[in-house]
């Protein structure tokens, strides 16, 4: 996406003052009304998303001329790998950094419209607090459990076939495209009572999140972990954390979250995978005890 | 399941045990509700073979005699309960949103949890219109089902228009939900778990599917079919013979031997000892 476009360059005549027309859902801080604003700024070649965000924050007017609070938004990495610019673009969940405008337009001419995910408490106009998204992952242990500085020597062999198999779920960026589509996974935005401390409110939403649904990128992780020679040491670990409350049970099989994963990670078989496992694991536990 | 901030002791319950339950329900959605509604659509599909082979089919059931409440409570209504109970829960905690995005899947699961709900509601009238657990509620408003005259009343009950088609909308809702049910129940205990695997156990919900709503669709043509006089000529006979051989009325047989032979001695040979 960063090659220049040589016939692009030399602009057609036909897109000379030609404006694309943009309406964000705004929200000025957490727990505020939200409310819709026009913007419109000029059309360019090969625009994506987060250009036109660009545009628009520089010029802090809205479509009518009136001066606003520039919009604000995340990103990072511009190339689809950072998972930090999820919004709902045309009412779709993806990355607003690989939204080409072009193909937004194709869509829906008239406008393209520009929304926060809904499944995440709204920080400020498109930016989203997703420490859900990120503690379903530490439910899961979501990661190779080697935490010394020793030389433990070269590790465990990993084959070209499980190897092939892990890789697609290694690439995951916490995007949360897959949970932002999901049915099953709902808003959990509590909020600090009168009079409640710091500590104790942070306690009562780590509570919330740990029962409400871990997520399908979680799912995957867990299988992902569970696959690699070393991570597998606590693969018991992982299955209990999909088996508690809010674990792989949660899940209805709509099969959105692989529809809608940008990075095309096959979940469903991640959770199906997960299913079994936890078959397994739950009459293996029904002996065992 | 919703989420609240705060856990009640009736959510903390059941939290600990949600995996449990939620395999229990989708068990239950396979045995035994699931294989109680492909029994009991085959077994109806049998009056496309006649009132005769029909009676035949409901005397079999009836023959568990004084078991059959007892079978029917806790293999049928309880299991059906159980999983409607949770299936509600399960539909109360979840944002269909088949508008934003209309995958295959999507509505496919939307489909699941609305059929659900169909097939509820269609249980519970069918239970008041044609079971002995719905005589009361229905009194004498609606004609019922007599087992010892099946084919018969079944004609009767099923006699309008609108009650086949009520029926068939709650017939198929019920198929639809047991066969999508199936595949989507595959995944959930990990018995197919790649893309083309389940793609081809999808066809085994087809086939499952088809085969159902075909039995199902045939009994409403079947009862259709029922010439009411001539089943009642044939299940007054059948009625008959069951009197004769449970000993309610004597067998024409044994008058003819009453009249024949003197009654046998009153004492056994053991009593002289
Ligand atoms: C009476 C009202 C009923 C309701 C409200 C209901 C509800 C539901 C719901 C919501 C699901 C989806 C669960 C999930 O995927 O997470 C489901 C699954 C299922 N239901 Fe029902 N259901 C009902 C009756 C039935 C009946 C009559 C049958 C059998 C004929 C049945 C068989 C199944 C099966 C096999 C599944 C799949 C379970 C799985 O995915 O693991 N249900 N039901
Ligand atoms: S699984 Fe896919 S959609 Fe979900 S967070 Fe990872 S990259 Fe994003
Ligand atoms: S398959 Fe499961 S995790 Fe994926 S979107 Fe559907 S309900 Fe959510
Ligand atoms: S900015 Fe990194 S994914 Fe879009």
């Amino acid at each position: 996406m960063i090659a220049p476009n040589h016939a692009a360059d030399s602009a057609p005549a036909a897109d000379e003052g030609r404006e694309i027309r943009v309406r964000i859902l705004r929200q000025d801080a957490p727990g505020q009304e939200s409310y819709w604003e026009r913007h419109a700024v000029p059309y360019e070649p090969n625009m994506n998303v987060i250009s036109v965000l660009q545009r628009i924050a520089a010029g802090a007017r809205s479509a009518d001329g009136r001066p606003v609070a520039p919009v604000t938004w995340d990103c990072n990495c511009l190339e689809e790998v950072c998972g930090s610019c999820t919004m709902l673009i045309n009412g779709r969940t993806r990355m607003a950094c690989s939204a080409l405008v072009d193909r937004l337009l194709e869509e829906q001419p008239e406008e393209i419209e520009l929304r926060p995910m809904s499944k995440f408490p709204v920080v400020r106009d498109l930016v989203v607090d997703r420490r859900r998204l990120f503690r379903g992952l530490e439910r899961v242990k979501a990661w190779v459990p080697v935490d010394d500085s020793y030389d433990h020597g070269p590790g465990p062999r990993i084959s070209p076939e499980e190897q092939e198999d892990a890789y697609p779920l290694s690439t995951c960026m916490s995007c949360g495209c897959c949970l932002e589509a999901c049915p099953q996974y709902t808003k959990i935005e509590p909020v600090r009572r009168e009079g409640e401390t710091g500590e104790a409110f942070a306690e009562r939403r780590q509570g919330a999140f740990d029962r409400g649904f871990v997520g399908a990128h979680a799912v995957s992780q867990a299988m992902l972990f569970n696959a690699h020679p070393t991570g597998k040491m606590i693969a018991d670990e992982r299955l209990e954390a999909l088996t508690s409350a809010g674990g792989i049970q949660m899940c209805g099989n709509a099969q959105n979250c692989v529809a809608v994963c940008p990075k095309a990670i096959p979940l469903t078989r991640s959770i199906a995978r997960a299913g079994r496992a936890a078959t397994v694991w739950a009459i293996k536990r029904l002996f065992d005890r | 399941m919703n989420v609240s901030t705060d856990e009640s002791a009736a959510a903390s319950f059941l939290g600990r045990n949600q995996f449990l339950i939620y395999r229990l329900f989708s068990l239950s959605g396979l045995v035994p509700v699931g294989g109680f509604l492909a029994v009991h659509l085959l077994t109806n599909a049998s009056i496309l073979g006649g009132a005769e082979s029909f009676q035949g089919r409901v005397d079999l059931i009836h023959s568990l005699g004084a078991l059959l409440v007892p079978v029917e409570i806790a293999l049928i209504f309880l299991p059906i309960l159980f999983h409607a109970t949770v299936g509600f829960m399960i539909i109360a905690g979840g944002l269909p949103n088949v508008g934003s995005y209309p995958y295959a899947g999507n509505i496919r699961y939307t489909l699941q949890r609305a059929t659900g709900m169909i097939a509820f509601a269609f249980i519970v009238w069918h239970l008041i219109h044609l079971h002995w657990l719905g005589a009361p509620v229905r009194g004498n408003a609606l004609p019922g089902f007599d087992p010892h005259h099946a084919s018969s009343t079944l004609a009767v009950a099923m006699g309008s228009m609108v009650m086949n088609l009520l029926y068939a909308i709650g017939m198929l809702s019920a198929v639809y939900h047991f066969a999508n049910g199936l595949w989507s129940l595959g995944i959930t205990w990990g018995l197919w778990t790649s893309p083309a695997a389940m793609r081809r156990a999808n066809w085994v919900s087809v086939v499952v599917g088809a085969v159902l709503a075909a039995a199902g669709l045939g009994s409403l043509i079947g009862v259709r079919r029922v010439d009411v006089e001539a089943a009642r000529a044939m299940e007054g006979r059948r009625e008959e013979m069951r009197r004769m051989l449970e000993g309610e009325v004597p067998l024409p047989s044994a008058r003819m031997m009453e009249t024949a032979v003197e009654p046998r001695a009153v004492e056994s040979p053991r009593t002289g000892t």
